[in-house]
């Protein structure tokens, strides 16, 4: 099994979690991902889930501008976003559970 | 924005994603892009052995992962719509030779010989255009310019061979001058070996052609330095042969080395007889550079030891 299958699955809420943690502009999202596990994760589908967070109200963004290049933009959950995160965290916890359990009988049979 | 920090070829592969995402609003396309530029110069330069991918792939990830529509392939521009196809023929093609064992070995042996083409297309590219302006003569370029096209011709090429400096649509025109410069390889291989003779044949005519001159054991002699009995160097002396013709090294607008390194080159100067006419056996002679009065050539000798008197008895 490809887990580059099962992160397309997971992917809003490792993002939420992520700028949960602190606000972060699009490259930032990716490496701090990358850094928590998630290497194979692609960057367009970052910023891709980035921006469908936003227009689905979980995210908000800011524009900071930069004197050295093009300018950044930023990331940081809104309240809406909180309570997906702490939903989608519930429903990871008890699939995870359910499917570790079903691992482990399977294997054990 | 300011985008002096930025590497041209990030700029150009941004720019062909928001190309490939044309069909969206303005707002979502800025919504998706906005920073692009910042994020992949932070991410390559992070890790500079990263190839920027396909920019077409590239913006159907960022569109599929936002959930937005992908694009529907009867908008795809006629050059996007090539470049798929002839990806898919490549593909087709590649597996079709995996499978034969003689053909994946007959492959891999012209594979090597791509880095060959890559330079032959190049010259093919830098000859036409020389040939276009009239300023081809047989393989090689004919000036510092055409030699300057030749080595941007190659270094582009070999950078377009190795999958480097790509933007969209590139694999269509790379296919395209591939076809043509395989046309016009044997053609310019024949014209330009033609000139290549014929300028051998011009070197031949010139050659010999002006029989003028002083040759010393095979070697022209290009001044005569005359020394008087008591060994002193003489000005003015005119030579003649047997038979009475001048013994001149140089012509009109005969040149020569002004320096022993010949870093400059001067014309001869002929001396003039009292009717007018000029004479090139009047030795030594001067040369002037160019714009420049004549001056002395330098002696080989200052002097020589004087001359006491003929020897009594003949050679024998």
């Amino acid at each position: 099994m490809d887990a580059t299958q099962l992160l397309k699955g997971v992917l809003d809420v490792a993002v939420l979690a992520v700028v949960d943690g602190e606000d972060g502009y699009g490259y930032d999202v990716v490496r701090r991902l990358r850094a928590g596990g998630l290497q194979e994760v692609g960057d367009a589908s970052v910023y891709g889930t980035l921006r469908r967070l936003y227009s689905a109200g979980a995210l908000t963004s800011y524009v900071v501008p930069s004197d050295e290049g093009p300018h950044r933009k930023y990331y940081g959950i809104t309240p809406q976003g909180r309570l997906m995160l702490e939903d989608q965290r519930k429903v990871w916890a008890d699939f995870a559970i359910t499917m570790n359990r079903l691992l482990q009988e399977v294997g054990a049979a | 924005m300011t985008t002096s920090t930025i590497a041209p070829q990030i700029t150009a592969f941004a720019t062909a994603v928001r190309t490939a995402l044309a069909d969206l609003t303005d707002e979502e396309r800025d919504d998706l892009t906005e920073g692009l530029e910042a994020d992949l110069a932070e991410a390559y330069a992070e890790d500079l052995t990263n190839t920027l991918p396909d920019p077409v792939e590239y913006a159907t990830e960022l569109r599929l992962a936002a959930g937005l529509p992908v694009r529907e392939e009867k908008r795809e521009s006629l050059l996007a719509a090539l470049d798929q196809g002839w990806k898919r023929t490549r593909e087709d093609l590649v597996n079709v030779i995996r499978r034969n064992p003689a053909l994946a070995a007959a492959w891999g042996f012209l594979d090597s010989l791509r880095p060959m083409w890559w330079v032959m297309r190049a010259w093919v590219a830098s000859w036409g255009l020389s040939a276009f302006f009239g300023s081809e003569a047989g393989f090689l370029p004919t000036s510092g310019l055409w030699w300057v096209v030749l080595a941007v011709a190659v270094t582009i090429s070999v950078q377009w061979g190795r999958g480097r400096w790509g933007f969209r649509g590139l694999p269509v025109i790379v296919m395209i001058g591939n076809v043509i410069a395989a046309a016009l390889v044997l053609p310019a291989v024949a014209i330009a070996n033609d000139w290549q003779r014929n300028v051998e044949y011009a070197y031949y005519d010139n050659g010999p052609g002006d029989l003028t001159g002083v040759y010393l054991n095979g070697e022209q002699i290009t001044n005569i330095f005359p020394y008087d009995r008591e060994g002193k160097l003489l000005q003015d002396v005119r030579l003649f042969d047997q038979d009475g013709k001048p013994l001149a090294t140089a012509v009109q607008g005969a040149d020569g080395c002004i320096d022993p390194d010949c870093n400059e080159v001067g014309l001869w100067v002929p001396s003039v007889n009292e009717n007018g006419v000029t004479a090139f056996n009047g030795y030594p002679m001067r040369m002037a550079a160019e714009g420049e009065k004549p001056q002395d050539r330098k002696p080989p000798f200052e002097t020589v030891p004087p001359l006491v008197g003929k020897v009594a008895k003949d050679n024998q």
